[in-house]
């Protein structure tokens, strides 16, 4: 039903391009017929009322040619041209009134009139031609250029796609014009005609990267490149253009699109970095907030617990001891919510500097103090490894979270073993643990932010802490792995980059 | 008799509540002020030893109070900060800060990290001969904490005057970052190098014709610091 409505609408069209033509036709038989009514007036004029001799008549006739053929086209001053060519003979040559030629000169003359009269005709036709071209191609270039400057000086209305249309449909006066963006998959449209039942070919121009012309409908559909890249196709329906014009117009449309795809993508980019500053600006207030409450719990439950044993009944020591945990684990995690949310913003910036593998790991074991105290920690770091080209804050950051996740995840009495050791183009890191393990299957998910082991019952972590260290690593293009035996412990490791491979850089 | 007077300069109510309650009952006396300008005008009228001052604060900071105190002071400051990172660190430091201690402390840190500041060198020096000391237009008088570069006098805050005391005992000696750390801020101290570059860069400003080509305090690398006297 749709398809017949579409075919009866885009037949419905037709008459109209039809009209054009018998409108061309009626014109085209007026001049006609003005033209022989100049000739037969001459005729008349000069057999029956100013007689003349032949030379005359034909110069007369030859002069009235021209002139059709000046004022009117080829097809014109070619009929006027054989009709004045029989009128001469049949009034003019002797024997007059018959249109046999009696002396053999008069042929001579006769097709002499014949040949000058066409070939001024062709002329002159010609001429007109380059006129009526040249006027076209001008007013091409105004429209052209009137686009151009509408474009130049358009809204600030998006999508700019969309103006682009509406301001062709405008210059050239298009009856309609269809703009397929590939990259969003928009189609923009503008002009009288909706053109619905092109959408698949404007597509398919994209993909096939050439020109579709369907001249019964008037119709162009051709594809929009930026340099050899399709980028989008357009169409238009009641176009007389040149192909420079179309060129050119195309040209202008890929540059507009390409103009508009990228200050898209610039305003995208800059909502992005406005909405990134107020997350850390409200990070920052929401860590203040935090942080300031469990500041006074946590000075005053530090307080109570460091006071000489008998001060305090064992009950109430244990009781105040949980709130203390608490707050600790509170300000952890919120800490690393922040630390997570920074580092995910991409915004972090890398001081690099440096390093020595063995102070990261010293500076990070220092800041991990009050968690190790109490538990074996075993250090095997190779001699004389090459310095590192790393923000040594952030690297002890990554090193404290894997001691404090091999802390939780091993049995108190059980040692962990920390260590560097070189390999080709970096340091490696590693922290192990005599714990119970991890599957293949959790070895996939366990750098996953949230993630925790699922045979955990006592759930101290937060689950951001691998999920940090790996993000800080990959910063600094490096890797971050795990290997693990089942009942036998884990080791996590990350590489690190020299500082003679950074310094180069 | 009091360990110590302290101010306390919080905008947080409850803060400045746990301070006055845990910090009286380990012997100090406190004061406390709510905004940094309220701080400067009690150290104005009120004796104190020491000032507890929080970093962020509304109205003026309290980076922007911690320079204000100590344009005219030389008392010793603890800045309170919230961010752990090294950079806030070094900024506390930088805006004249004795010592910074990270939101949330606990009680024992908070006090050993006042003790520290307030500790004096055990062994102030006591060499006659380098009690004033003119060195090339460069003045220093131990004894009065007041140094003169070229006519321009300023004072040594304490921990100040302890490091270049500790290094002008021991001329032309390269002391290492350890001992001095241990030396001036006490035992618990020995890995806080930031500490060491941000005071030693402070001394450079009071007493280096150059700051920028030190001639006097001079780093020696991965090791230490020495006191260079000329020939």
């Amino acid at each position: 039903m749709l398809a017949l409505f579409l075919r009866a609408s885009s037949g419905g069209s037709k008459p109209i391009d039809f009209g054009m033509y018998i409108r061309q036709a009626i014109r085209l038989s007026g001049r006609i017929i003005a033209a022989l009514g100049l000739v037969a007036a001459i005729t008349f004029f000069f057999s029956r009322i100013a007689h003349i001799n032949e030379t005359t008549a034909g110069f007369v006739y030859l002069v009235a040619i021209l002139l059709i053929a000046t004022a009117g086209g080829l097809i014109e001053s070619t009929i006027a041209s054989v009709v004045a060519l029989l009128c001469f003979n049949y009034f003019f040559l002797p024997p007059i009134g018959t249109f046999t030629v009696a002396d053999p000169r008069n042929w001579v003359a006769l097709f002499a009139f014949l040949a000058t009269s066409l070939i001024s005709s062709q002329l002159s036709a010609r001429a007109k031609r380059r006129t009526k071209d040249a006027i076209d191609r001008q007013n091409e270039i105004e429209r052209l250029y009137s686009l151009s400057r509408a474009l130049l000086l358009r809204g600030t209305e998006r999508p700019i796609a969309k103006q682009i249309v509406q301001q062709i449909a405008q210059a050239f006066e298009f009856r309609a014009v269809a703009l397929y963006e590939r990259s969003s998959g928009e189609i923009y449209r503008a002009g009288f005609d909706d053109m619905p039942e092109i959408d698949n070919e404007l597509k398919e121009t994209v993909v096939r990267s050439e020109l579709l012309q369907d001249e019964n409908k008037g119709l162009i559909i051709t594809p929009v490149r930026l340099g050899r890249q399709p980028i989008g196709s357009l169409a238009i329906r009641g176009a007389s253009l040149s192909d420079a014009a179309l060129q050119s117009l195309l040209n202008l449309v890929a540059i507009w699109l390409e103009r508009a795809l990228t200050e898209e993508a610039v305003n995208r980019a800059e909502v992005a970095r406005r909405s990134e500053e107020l997350k850390s600006t409200l990070l920052d207030a929401i860590a203040h907030e935090f942080k300031t409450p469990l500041t006074s719990i946590k000075a005053v439950t530090t307080d109570l617990l460091s006071e000489p044993a008998s001060q305090l009944a064992v009950h109430q020591r244990e009781l105040i001891s949980i709130a203390d945990e608490g707050a600790d684990r509170l300000s952890t995690l919120v800490t690393e919510a922040i630390q997570l949310a920074r580092i995910e913003g991409g915004k972090f910036q890398l001081n690099r500097g440096v390093h020595l593998p063995s102070s990261l790991i010293f500076g990070a074991l220092k800041q991990m103090k009050s968690l190790t105290d109490g538990r074996a920690i075993n250090l095997s770091i190779v001699d004389d490894l090459p310095p590192v080209w790393v923000d040594a804050e952030l690297i002890r950051m990554v090193i404290a979270h894997l001691i404090d996740n091999a802390l939780k995840y091993s049995p108190p009495a059980a040692p962990i073993l920390i260590g560097a050791r070189g390999a080709e183009k970096s340091v490696i890191i590693y922290v192990s643990d005599q714990g119970s393990g991890i599957t293949e299957e959790e070895k996939a998910r366990i750098f996953d932010k949230f993630y925790r082991g699922t045979k955990e019952t006592h759930l101290r972590g937060t689950g951001m802490g691998l999920a940090i260290a790996r993000e800080i690593i990959r910063a600094h293009g490096e890797e971050i792995w795990v290997t693990s035996k089942l009942g036998q412990g884990s080791e996590f490791s990350f590489s690190l980059p020299l500082a003679s491979r950074g310094a180069g850089a | 008799m009091s360990a110590g007077r302290i101010l306390v300069i919080d905008d947080d109510p409850q803060i400045r509540r746990t301070m006055r309650t845990t910090l009286t009952a380990h012997g100090y006396e406190v004061g406390d002020a709510r905004t940094g300008e309220e701080g400067l005008e009690k150290l104005r009228s009120e004796a104190y030893d020491l000032v507890l001052l929080d970093v962020n604060m509304h109205g003026m900071g309290g980076l922007e109070t911690c320079r204000l105190i100590r344009s005219s002071s030389d008392i010793a400051i603890i800045m309170l900060t919230v961010s752990n990172s090294e950079r806030d660190k070094v900024d506390a430091l930088d805006a004249g800060a004795d010592d910074y201690v990270t939101k949330p402390f606990s009680t024992p840190e908070l006090l050993a990290r006042i003790r520290a500041t307030l500790r004096r060198l055990p062994h102030p020096p006591d060499h006659a001969d380098l009690k004033q000391l003119d060195l090339r237009g460069v003045g220093i008088d131990l004894p009065s904490r007041q140094v003169s570069v070229r006519g321009r006098s300023s004072r040594l805050t304490a921990k100040e005057f302890d490091l270049l005391s500790y290094l002008l005992a021991r001329p032309n000696k390269t002391i290492t970052h350890r001992e001095l750390l241990q030396a001036v801020w006490g035992p618990d101290y020995g890995d806080e190098l930031e500490y060491l570059r941000v005071f030693i860069n402070r001394l450079r400003k009071k007493i280096e014709p150059d700051p920028s080509k030190p001639q006097f305090l001079v780093t020696d690398a991965w090791a230490g610091y020495r006191f260079q006297l000329p020939q």
